[in-house]
Protein backbone atom coordinates (compact mmCIF):
# COMPACT_ATOMS: atom_id res chain seq x y z
CA UNK A 1 0.00 0.00 0.00
CA UNK A 2 1.29 3.69 -0.76
CA UNK A 3 0.38 6.40 1.17
CA UNK A 4 0.96 9.98 -0.46
CA UNK A 5 0.69 12.68 2.29
CA UNK A 6 0.12 16.45 1.09
CA UNK A 7 1.17 18.87 3.65
CA UNK A 8 4.48 19.43 5.15
CA UNK A 9 2.98 20.74 8.35
CA UNK A 10 3.12 19.24 11.50
CA UNK A 11 -0.22 17.18 10.69
CA UNK A 12 1.41 15.77 7.66
CA UNK A 13 4.66 14.98 8.83
CA UNK A 14 3.54 13.34 12.23
CA UNK A 15 1.11 11.31 10.20
CA UNK A 16 4.28 10.43 7.89
CA UNK A 17 6.41 9.03 10.88
CA UNK A 18 3.15 7.70 12.58
CA UNK A 19 2.62 5.40 9.61
CA UNK A 20 6.09 4.00 9.75
CA UNK A 21 6.32 3.76 13.78
CA UNK A 22 3.04 1.62 13.57
CA UNK A 23 4.05 -0.64 11.29
CA UNK A 24 3.38 0.01 7.95
CA UNK A 25 6.16 -0.96 5.45
CA UNK A 26 4.88 0.76 1.75
CA UNK A 27 6.04 3.42 0.37
CA UNK A 28 5.36 6.58 2.44
CA UNK A 29 5.41 9.92 0.06
CA UNK A 30 4.99 13.48 2.23
CA UNK A 31 5.00 16.29 -0.41
CA UNK A 32 4.85 20.05 0.68
CA UNK A 33 4.81 23.53 -0.86
CA UNK A 34 7.32 24.84 1.80
CA UNK A 35 10.99 24.53 0.51
CA UNK A 36 11.97 24.19 4.17
CA UNK A 37 12.60 20.90 5.63
CA UNK A 38 9.20 20.40 8.25
CA UNK A 39 9.75 22.78 10.89
CA UNK A 40 7.65 24.23 14.41
CA UNK A 41 5.31 27.21 13.57
CA UNK A 42 4.55 28.47 17.43
CA UNK A 43 8.12 29.52 17.86
CA UNK A 44 7.59 31.80 14.51
CA UNK A 45 5.58 34.69 16.50
CA UNK A 46 7.46 34.35 19.60
CA UNK A 47 11.44 33.28 20.37
CA UNK A 48 12.37 32.58 16.77
CA UNK A 49 11.12 35.81 15.64
CA UNK A 50 13.06 37.38 18.82
CA UNK A 51 16.13 35.88 17.48
CA UNK A 52 17.01 33.97 20.48
CA UNK A 53 15.94 30.41 19.03
CA UNK A 54 18.37 29.40 16.27
CA UNK A 55 17.06 28.10 13.09
CA UNK A 56 17.57 24.46 13.90
CA UNK A 57 15.80 24.20 16.76
CA UNK A 58 12.34 24.74 14.59
CA UNK A 59 12.70 21.62 13.36
CA UNK A 60 9.93 19.73 14.04
CA UNK A 61 12.64 16.38 13.64
CA UNK A 62 16.57 16.24 13.34
CA UNK A 63 16.95 15.91 9.48
CA UNK A 64 17.82 12.61 9.01
CA UNK A 65 14.76 11.57 10.11
CA UNK A 66 13.23 11.28 6.67
CA UNK A 67 15.50 9.07 5.45
CA UNK A 68 15.87 6.87 8.65
CA UNK A 69 12.42 6.33 8.13
CA UNK A 70 12.24 6.04 4.74
CA UNK A 71 9.73 8.17 4.23
CA UNK A 72 10.06 10.32 1.12
CA UNK A 73 10.11 14.38 1.59
CA UNK A 74 9.27 15.92 -2.14
CA UNK A 75 9.37 19.59 -0.97
CA UNK A 76 8.57 22.77 -2.69
CA UNK A 77 6.12 21.30 -4.81
CA UNK A 78 2.41 22.23 -4.68
CA UNK A 79 0.30 19.33 -5.44
CA UNK A 80 -2.15 20.78 -8.40
CA UNK A 81 -5.21 18.55 -9.02
CA UNK A 82 -6.37 14.71 -7.54
CA UNK A 83 -8.21 12.00 -10.10
CA UNK A 84 -9.78 10.33 -7.35
CA UNK A 85 -11.00 7.37 -10.00
CA UNK A 86 -8.20 7.02 -11.31
CA UNK A 87 -6.11 7.72 -7.76
CA UNK A 88 -3.10 9.82 -8.98
CA UNK A 89 -2.58 13.44 -7.89
CA UNK A 90 -0.55 15.49 -9.81
CA UNK A 91 2.13 18.40 -9.06
CA UNK A 92 2.99 21.48 -10.32
CA UNK A 93 6.28 19.96 -11.30
CA UNK A 94 4.74 17.68 -13.74
CA UNK A 95 5.62 14.35 -11.54
CA UNK A 96 2.17 12.64 -11.47
CA UNK A 97 2.28 9.83 -8.23
CA UNK A 98 -0.30 7.28 -7.65
CA UNK A 99 -1.53 6.53 -4.36
CA UNK A 100 -3.52 3.70 -2.73
CA UNK A 101 -4.38 6.26 0.14
CA UNK A 102 -3.86 10.20 -0.07
CA UNK A 103 -4.00 12.58 3.17
CA UNK A 104 -4.67 15.94 2.95
CA UNK A 105 -2.96 18.00 5.35
CA UNK A 106 -3.04 21.54 3.77
CA UNK A 107 -3.33 23.57 6.42
CA UNK A 108 -4.34 27.42 6.33
CA UNK A 109 -3.09 30.49 5.06
CA UNK A 110 -3.42 33.96 6.51
CA UNK A 111 -6.76 35.69 5.55
CA UNK A 112 -5.72 39.16 4.29
CA UNK A 113 -6.84 42.78 3.89
CA UNK A 114 -7.20 44.01 -0.20
CA UNK A 115 -4.73 42.69 -2.54
CA UNK A 116 -4.05 46.64 -3.23
CA UNK A 117 -3.00 46.90 0.90
CA UNK A 118 -1.22 43.39 0.49
CA UNK A 119 1.02 44.50 -2.06
CA UNK A 120 2.10 47.31 -0.35
CA UNK A 121 6.00 47.19 0.52
CA UNK A 122 6.16 47.19 4.85
CA UNK A 123 2.88 44.84 4.90
CA UNK A 124 3.25 41.39 5.95
CA UNK A 125 2.03 38.18 7.28
CA UNK A 126 2.92 35.44 9.47
CA UNK A 127 2.87 31.85 8.85
CA UNK A 128 5.85 30.11 7.07
CA UNK A 129 9.66 30.08 8.19
CA UNK A 130 10.59 32.37 4.94
CA UNK A 131 7.72 35.12 6.31
CA UNK A 132 10.30 35.42 9.46
CA UNK A 133 13.38 37.20 8.11
CA UNK A 134 11.72 40.24 6.17
CA UNK A 135 9.72 41.04 9.29
CA UNK A 136 12.37 40.65 12.06
CA UNK A 137 14.54 43.28 9.76
CA UNK A 138 11.62 45.82 10.63
CA UNK A 139 11.98 45.67 14.13
CA UNK A 140 14.55 47.61 14.91
CA UNK A 141 14.59 49.92 18.11
CA UNK A 142 12.52 53.21 17.75
CA UNK A 143 10.71 51.88 14.47
CA UNK A 144 7.03 51.79 14.56
CA UNK A 145 4.94 48.43 14.26
CA UNK A 146 1.45 48.33 13.49
CA UNK A 147 -0.17 44.87 14.24
CA UNK A 148 -3.55 44.33 12.51
CA UNK A 149 -5.64 41.77 14.30
CA UNK A 150 -5.39 41.53 18.03
CA UNK A 151 -5.92 37.44 18.36
CA UNK A 152 -3.21 34.96 19.11
CA UNK A 153 -0.40 35.35 16.64
CA UNK A 154 -0.71 39.31 16.36
CA UNK A 155 -0.70 39.71 20.60
CA UNK A 156 2.47 37.44 20.37
CA UNK A 157 4.37 39.33 17.54
CA UNK A 158 3.08 42.69 19.78
CA UNK A 159 4.48 41.14 22.82
CA UNK A 160 8.15 40.14 20.67
CA UNK A 161 8.05 43.39 18.78
CA UNK A 162 7.92 45.40 22.20
CA UNK A 163 11.31 43.16 23.49
CA UNK A 164 13.39 44.33 20.85
CA UNK A 165 12.21 47.89 21.74
CA UNK A 166 9.74 49.09 18.70
CA UNK A 167 6.97 50.93 19.14
CA UNK A 168 3.52 48.80 18.65
CA UNK A 169 0.11 49.87 18.33
CA UNK A 170 -2.79 47.09 17.92
CA UNK A 171 -5.77 47.52 15.83
CA UNK A 172 -8.44 45.20 16.58
CA UNK A 173 -11.82 45.04 14.95
CA UNK A 174 -13.23 43.73 17.99
CA UNK A 175 -13.74 45.22 21.34
CA UNK A 176 -10.93 42.88 23.08
CA UNK A 177 -7.95 41.10 22.07
CA UNK A 178 -8.33 37.38 21.50
CA UNK A 179 -12.04 37.46 20.75
CA UNK A 180 -12.36 34.64 19.20
CA UNK A 181 -11.57 32.12 22.23
CA UNK A 182 -11.79 34.00 25.50
CA UNK A 183 -14.78 36.51 26.59
CA UNK A 184 -14.46 40.36 26.28
CA UNK A 185 -13.64 40.28 30.79
CA UNK A 186 -10.66 37.98 29.96
CA UNK A 187 -9.39 39.94 26.67
CA UNK A 188 -9.16 43.13 29.01
CA UNK A 189 -6.73 40.59 31.23
CA UNK A 190 -4.42 40.41 28.09
CA UNK A 191 -4.96 43.86 26.95
CA UNK A 192 -3.64 45.46 30.17
CA UNK A 193 -0.75 43.21 29.80
CA UNK A 194 0.12 44.77 26.35
CA UNK A 195 -0.29 48.62 27.97
CA UNK A 196 1.33 47.40 30.61
CA UNK A 197 4.17 47.25 28.53
CA UNK A 198 3.50 50.61 26.47
CA UNK A 199 1.79 49.12 23.66
CA UNK A 200 -0.86 51.52 22.25
CA UNK A 201 -4.55 49.24 21.82
CA UNK A 202 -6.74 50.41 19.49
CA UNK A 203 -10.06 48.24 19.64
CA UNK A 204 -13.06 48.76 17.75
CA UNK A 205 -10.94 49.75 15.25
CA UNK A 206 -12.22 50.29 11.57
CA UNK A 207 -9.24 50.52 9.08
CA UNK A 208 -10.06 52.76 5.95
CA UNK A 209 -7.47 52.71 3.53
CA UNK A 210 -3.50 52.16 3.51
CA UNK A 211 -1.21 54.90 1.62
CA UNK A 212 1.99 53.99 0.54
CA UNK A 213 5.22 56.15 1.67
CA UNK A 214 8.53 56.00 1.57
CA UNK A 215 10.18 53.99 4.77
CA UNK A 216 6.45 52.86 5.55
CA UNK A 217 2.24 52.74 5.08
CA UNK A 218 0.06 55.71 6.35
CA UNK A 219 -3.39 54.07 7.66
CA UNK A 220 -6.36 56.26 7.52
CA UNK A 221 -9.07 54.79 10.18
CA UNK A 222 -12.66 55.62 9.69
CA UNK A 223 -12.42 57.54 13.04
CA UNK A 224 -10.55 60.18 10.71
CA UNK A 225 -7.34 59.12 12.67
CA UNK A 226 -4.21 58.74 11.22
CA UNK A 227 -1.30 56.57 11.96
CA UNK A 228 2.30 55.90 10.40
CA UNK A 229 3.52 53.19 10.66
CA UNK A 230 7.57 51.75 9.39
CA UNK A 231 5.55 48.23 9.59
CA UNK A 232 2.40 46.68 9.25
CA UNK A 233 1.60 42.86 10.34
CA UNK A 234 -1.74 41.28 8.95
CA UNK A 235 -2.64 38.92 11.61
CA UNK A 236 -6.44 38.72 10.95
CA UNK A 237 -7.02 34.82 11.05
CA UNK A 238 -6.41 32.20 8.75
CA UNK A 239 -8.17 30.21 5.46
CA UNK A 240 -8.59 26.94 5.55
CA UNK A 241 -6.62 25.32 1.87
CA UNK A 242 -9.30 23.81 0.75
CA UNK A 243 -9.01 24.37 -3.21
CA UNK A 244 -7.49 20.98 -3.92
CA UNK A 245 -9.80 19.14 -2.07
CA UNK A 246 -12.89 21.06 -3.54
CA UNK A 247 -11.55 20.67 -7.22
CA UNK A 248 -11.69 17.27 -6.73
CA UNK A 249 -15.27 17.31 -5.81
CA UNK A 250 -14.35 16.14 -2.26
CA UNK A 251 -17.06 17.53 0.58
CA UNK A 252 -16.09 20.69 1.98
CA UNK A 253 -17.46 23.13 4.00
CA UNK A 254 -15.33 25.51 6.74
CA UNK A 255 -12.71 23.00 5.70
CA UNK A 256 -12.56 19.42 3.98
CA UNK A 257 -15.48 17.54 5.86
CA UNK A 258 -14.26 14.65 7.81
CA UNK A 259 -16.03 12.02 9.91
CA UNK A 260 -14.70 10.84 13.47
CA UNK A 261 -11.72 8.61 11.73
CA UNK A 262 -10.62 11.60 9.42
CA UNK A 263 -12.18 9.94 6.32
CA UNK A 264 -13.28 12.40 3.99
CA UNK A 265 -16.18 12.45 1.73
CA UNK A 266 -13.98 10.15 -0.94
CA UNK A 267 -13.28 6.46 -0.87
CA UNK A 268 -9.03 6.52 0.44
CA UNK A 269 -8.84 10.23 0.94
CA UNK A 270 -8.67 11.15 4.73
CA UNK A 271 -8.17 14.98 6.32
CA UNK A 272 -6.19 15.73 9.34
CA UNK A 273 -5.49 19.29 11.11
CA UNK A 274 -5.92 22.97 10.49
CA UNK A 275 -7.64 22.23 7.11
CA UNK A 276 -10.10 19.55 8.76
CA UNK A 277 -13.51 20.41 9.74
CA UNK A 278 -14.71 17.77 12.24
CA UNK A 279 -17.51 17.16 14.63
CA UNK A 280 -17.61 17.74 18.27
CA UNK A 281 -17.95 14.33 20.28
CA UNK A 282 -18.41 16.49 23.09
CA UNK A 283 -21.07 18.96 22.40
CA UNK A 284 -22.50 18.24 19.29
CA UNK A 285 -21.59 20.13 15.86
CA UNK A 286 -18.85 20.96 13.39
CA UNK A 287 -15.63 22.69 14.01
CA UNK A 288 -12.20 23.79 12.83
CA UNK A 289 -9.37 23.68 15.30
CA UNK A 290 -6.23 25.89 14.35
CA UNK A 291 -4.08 24.77 17.35
CA UNK A 292 -0.56 22.85 17.16
CA UNK A 293 -1.36 19.70 19.45
CA UNK A 294 -4.76 19.13 17.54
CA UNK A 295 -2.67 19.13 14.41
CA UNK A 296 -0.09 16.69 15.93
CA UNK A 297 -2.80 14.52 17.61
CA UNK A 298 -4.97 14.69 14.55
CA UNK A 299 -1.90 13.81 11.78
CA UNK A 300 -1.44 10.36 13.99
CA UNK A 301 -4.86 9.20 14.90
CA UNK A 302 -5.68 9.38 10.81
CA UNK A 303 -2.43 7.64 9.83
CA UNK A 304 -3.56 4.75 12.77
CA UNK A 305 -7.12 4.90 10.79
CA UNK A 306 -5.42 4.78 7.34
CA UNK A 307 -4.05 1.47 8.68
CA UNK A 308 -7.04 0.01 10.03
CA UNK A 309 -6.87 0.80 13.39
CA UNK A 310 -10.82 2.17 13.49
CA UNK A 311 -10.33 4.50 16.33
CA UNK A 312 -12.24 7.87 16.51
CA UNK A 313 -10.88 10.71 17.16
CA UNK A 314 -12.57 13.44 19.29
CA UNK A 315 -10.13 15.54 21.22
CA UNK A 316 -10.81 18.68 23.76
CA UNK A 317 -9.06 21.55 21.93
CA UNK A 318 -6.15 23.73 23.82
CA UNK A 319 -3.43 26.06 22.94
CA UNK A 320 -1.32 28.04 24.61
CA UNK A 321 0.85 31.41 23.47
CA UNK A 322 3.24 33.52 25.50
CA UNK A 323 2.72 37.10 26.21
CA UNK A 324 5.47 39.29 28.17
CA UNK A 325 6.53 35.81 30.02
CA UNK A 326 3.08 34.87 30.69
CA UNK A 327 1.92 31.53 29.60
CA UNK A 328 -1.84 31.61 28.64
CA UNK A 329 -3.57 28.43 28.42
CA UNK A 330 -7.33 27.88 26.64
CA UNK A 331 -8.81 24.61 26.36
CA UNK A 332 -12.44 23.35 25.89
CA UNK A 333 -14.89 25.69 24.42
CA UNK A 334 -15.47 28.75 26.84
CA UNK A 335 -18.09 30.31 24.98
CA UNK A 336 -19.72 27.14 25.07
CA UNK A 337 -20.82 27.87 28.87
CA UNK A 338 -23.46 29.21 30.82
CA UNK A 339 -21.31 29.80 34.30
CA UNK A 340 -17.76 30.41 35.07
CA UNK A 341 -15.77 30.58 38.36
CA UNK A 342 -12.25 31.05 39.17
CA UNK A 343 -9.36 29.93 41.09
CA UNK A 344 -6.89 32.24 42.69
CA UNK A 345 -6.69 36.14 41.95
CA UNK A 346 -7.89 37.49 39.02
CA UNK A 347 -6.06 40.75 39.80
CA UNK A 348 -2.58 38.76 39.76
CA UNK A 349 -1.27 37.39 36.40
CA UNK A 350 -1.46 33.43 37.75
CA UNK A 351 -4.96 32.07 37.96
CA UNK A 352 -7.31 29.92 36.28
CA UNK A 353 -11.12 30.21 35.44
CA UNK A 354 -13.43 27.67 34.24
CA UNK A 355 -16.55 27.41 32.60
CA UNK A 356 -19.84 24.88 32.79
CA UNK A 357 -22.48 24.58 30.79
CA UNK A 358 -25.69 23.00 32.53
CA UNK A 359 -23.70 21.67 35.37
CA UNK A 360 -20.46 19.83 32.83
CA UNK A 361 -17.14 21.36 33.10
CA UNK A 362 -16.65 22.58 28.56
CA UNK A 363 -13.72 24.73 29.08
CA UNK A 364 -10.92 26.22 30.95
CA UNK A 365 -8.61 29.84 30.31
CA UNK A 366 -5.48 29.96 32.24
CA UNK A 367 -3.24 32.66 32.57
CA UNK A 368 0.91 30.77 33.73
CA UNK A 369 -1.19 27.94 35.54
CA UNK A 370 0.04 25.00 33.39
CA UNK A 371 -0.03 21.95 35.68
CA UNK A 372 -3.74 22.91 36.74
CA UNK A 373 -4.96 23.95 33.19
CA UNK A 374 -3.30 20.40 32.46
CA UNK A 375 -5.78 18.96 35.06
CA UNK A 376 -8.99 20.44 33.68
CA UNK A 377 -8.17 19.55 30.38
CA UNK A 378 -8.53 15.95 31.46
CA UNK A 379 -11.56 16.57 33.63
CA UNK A 380 -13.01 18.02 30.73
CA UNK A 381 -12.46 14.94 28.43
CA UNK A 382 -13.23 11.71 31.13
CA UNK A 383 -14.98 12.94 34.25
CA UNK A 384 -16.80 16.62 33.39
CA UNK A 385 -19.49 16.39 35.89
CA UNK A 386 -17.77 18.21 38.94
CA UNK A 387 -18.66 21.25 41.14
CA UNK A 388 -17.22 24.49 40.64
CA UNK A 389 -17.08 24.22 44.11
CA UNK A 390 -14.24 22.21 44.39
CA UNK A 391 -12.21 23.50 41.15
CA UNK A 392 -12.24 27.33 42.89
CA UNK A 393 -10.89 25.31 46.46
CA UNK A 394 -7.19 26.39 46.65
CA UNK A 395 -6.72 23.55 48.75
CA UNK A 396 -7.86 20.81 46.44
CA UNK A 397 -5.03 19.64 44.61
CA UNK A 398 -6.03 19.61 40.96
CA UNK A 399 -3.95 17.32 39.51
CA UNK A 400 -4.75 14.89 42.40
CA UNK A 401 -8.60 15.46 41.83
CA UNK A 402 -8.84 15.31 38.38
CA UNK A 403 -6.49 11.55 38.79
CA UNK A 404 -8.87 10.74 41.32
CA UNK A 405 -11.93 11.48 40.19
CA UNK A 406 -11.15 9.53 36.61
CA UNK A 407 -9.90 6.54 38.36
CA UNK A 408 -13.82 6.61 39.71
CA UNK A 409 -15.02 7.48 37.00
CA UNK A 410 -13.37 4.03 35.35
CA UNK A 411 -13.98 2.20 37.73
CA UNK A 412 -17.96 3.02 37.72
CA UNK A 413 -17.98 2.37 34.20
CA UNK A 414 -16.08 -0.58 34.50
CA UNK A 415 -18.83 -1.94 37.37
CA UNK A 416 -21.89 -0.65 35.09
CA UNK A 417 -20.22 -2.96 31.88
CA UNK A 418 -20.09 -6.12 34.28
CA UNK A 419 -23.58 -5.73 35.55
CA UNK A 420 -24.64 -4.90 31.91
CA UNK A 421 -22.55 -7.89 30.55
CA UNK A 422 -24.55 -10.34 33.81
CA UNK A 423 -27.46 -8.91 32.65
CA UNK A 424 -27.61 -10.02 29.21
CA UNK A 425 -26.10 -13.39 30.22
CA UNK A 426 -29.35 -13.51 32.79
CA UNK A 427 -31.41 -13.08 30.26
CA UNK A 428 -30.07 -15.72 27.89
CA UNK B 1 25.95 21.13 25.76
CA UNK B 2 22.64 19.36 26.26
CA UNK B 3 19.14 21.30 27.06
CA UNK B 4 15.89 19.38 26.94
CA UNK B 5 13.27 20.82 24.67
CA UNK B 6 9.69 20.43 24.61
CA UNK B 7 8.16 17.98 21.92
CA UNK B 8 4.97 19.95 21.75
CA UNK B 9 5.78 23.62 21.75
CA UNK B 10 9.74 24.30 21.73
CA UNK B 11 10.48 25.75 25.11
CA UNK B 12 13.69 24.80 26.22
CA UNK B 13 15.41 24.02 30.17
CA UNK B 14 18.45 24.16 30.54
CA UNK B 15 20.03 23.08 33.79
CA UNK B 16 22.70 25.74 34.51
CA UNK B 17 19.80 28.81 34.16
CA UNK B 18 16.93 26.96 36.03
CA UNK B 19 13.30 28.09 36.02
CA UNK B 20 13.45 30.23 39.06
CA UNK B 21 9.70 31.64 38.01
CA UNK B 22 9.02 28.08 39.36
CA UNK B 23 11.63 27.83 42.17
CA UNK B 24 13.52 25.70 39.90
CA UNK B 25 17.04 26.67 41.09
CA UNK B 26 19.77 27.22 38.29
CA UNK B 27 22.19 23.67 38.27
CA UNK B 28 19.16 21.38 38.92
CA UNK B 29 19.28 18.64 37.09
CA UNK B 30 16.82 17.03 34.87
CA UNK B 31 16.53 14.19 37.13
CA UNK B 32 15.67 15.94 39.74
CA UNK B 33 12.48 17.85 38.24
CA UNK B 34 9.87 16.38 39.31
CA UNK B 35 7.38 13.99 37.36
CA UNK B 36 4.74 16.29 37.72
CA UNK B 37 6.08 19.49 36.25
CA UNK B 38 4.49 20.88 33.03
CA UNK B 39 6.10 22.50 30.13
CA UNK B 40 5.66 26.44 31.47
CA UNK B 41 4.67 27.54 28.20
CA UNK B 42 2.39 24.78 26.95
CA UNK B 43 1.53 22.52 29.65
CA UNK B 44 3.07 19.57 28.08
CA UNK B 45 4.07 16.85 30.24
CA UNK B 46 7.69 16.42 32.00
CA UNK B 47 7.58 12.90 29.43
CA UNK B 48 7.25 15.12 26.54
CA UNK B 49 10.47 16.54 26.65
CA UNK B 50 13.65 15.09 24.94
CA UNK B 51 17.19 16.43 25.25
CA UNK B 52 19.03 17.79 22.46
CA UNK B 53 23.04 18.02 21.81
CA UNK B 54 23.50 21.64 21.35
CA UNK B 55 26.79 23.92 20.67
C1 LIG C 1 3.07 32.24 13.80
C2 LIG C 1 2.23 31.14 14.37
C3 LIG C 1 2.27 30.86 15.73
C4 LIG C 1 1.48 29.85 16.27
N1 LIG C 1 1.54 29.60 17.61
C5 LIG C 1 0.77 28.64 18.16
C6 LIG C 1 0.80 28.38 19.55
O1 LIG C 1 1.53 29.01 20.31
N2 LIG C 1 0.02 27.38 20.03
C7 LIG C 1 -0.80 26.66 19.23
O2 LIG C 1 -1.50 25.76 19.72
N3 LIG C 1 -0.86 26.86 17.90
C8 LIG C 1 -0.09 27.85 17.35
N4 LIG C 1 -0.15 28.08 15.99
C9 LIG C 1 -1.05 27.26 15.15
C10 LIG C 1 -0.37 25.98 14.70
O3 LIG C 1 0.91 26.27 14.24
C11 LIG C 1 -1.21 25.30 13.62
O4 LIG C 1 -2.38 24.84 14.24
C12 LIG C 1 -0.50 24.13 12.95
O5 LIG C 1 0.66 24.56 12.31
C13 LIG C 1 -1.41 23.43 11.94
O6 LIG C 1 -0.70 22.39 11.33
P1 LIG C 1 -1.18 21.71 9.95
O7 LIG C 1 -0.13 20.71 9.63
O8 LIG C 1 -2.58 21.29 10.08
O9 LIG C 1 -1.19 22.90 8.88
P2 LIG C 1 -0.02 23.87 8.38
O10 LIG C 1 0.96 24.09 9.47
O11 LIG C 1 -0.71 25.04 7.80
O12 LIG C 1 0.70 23.05 7.24
C14 LIG C 1 0.10 22.80 5.99
C15 LIG C 1 1.16 22.69 4.94
O13 LIG C 1 0.58 22.25 3.72
C16 LIG C 1 1.16 22.94 2.64
N5 LIG C 1 0.23 22.89 1.50
C17 LIG C 1 -1.01 23.42 1.42
N6 LIG C 1 -1.57 23.15 0.21
C18 LIG C 1 -0.67 22.43 -0.48
C19 LIG C 1 -0.66 21.85 -1.79
N7 LIG C 1 -1.70 21.94 -2.62
N8 LIG C 1 0.45 21.17 -2.19
C20 LIG C 1 1.53 21.06 -1.37
N9 LIG C 1 1.57 21.59 -0.11
C21 LIG C 1 0.48 22.26 0.32
C22 LIG C 1 1.38 24.33 3.21
O14 LIG C 1 2.36 25.01 2.48
C23 LIG C 1 1.84 24.01 4.62
O15 LIG C 1 3.22 23.84 4.70
C24 LIG C 1 0.64 29.10 15.42
C25 LIG C 1 0.60 29.37 14.05
C26 LIG C 1 1.38 30.37 13.52
C27 LIG C 1 1.32 30.65 12.03
ZN1 LIG D 1 5.92 23.01 25.84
Amino acid sequence: MKVVIVGTGVAGASAAIALRNEGHRGPITLIGSDPEDPYRRPPLSKDFLGGTMPVERTRLKPPTIWAEKEIELIKGANAESIDVGGKTIHLDSGQVLQYDQLLLATGGRPKVLKSEFMDMTHVYTLRHLRDVAPLRNELNAGSHLVVVGAGLIGSEVAATAKGLGVKVTILEAASAPIARLMPAWLGEKVASLHKDMGVKMVMNARIESFNQYEGGVRISMASGNRIDANAVLVAIGMTPNIELAANAEIEVADGIVVDAYGRTSQDSVWAAGDVANMENGFLGGRYRIEHWTNAQDHGVAVAKNILGQNAPYNPVPWCWSDQYGVSLQICGWPDASDDVGVRGDINSNSFLTFFHRKGRLVGSIAFSKPKELRAIRELIGKSPFISPELLSDPKVDLAELAKSQIEAEQFENKRNETAAIKDLVRER
Amino acid sequence: MKIWQCQQCGFEYDEAKGWPEEDIAPGTKWEDIPDDWSCPDCGAAKADFEMVEVG
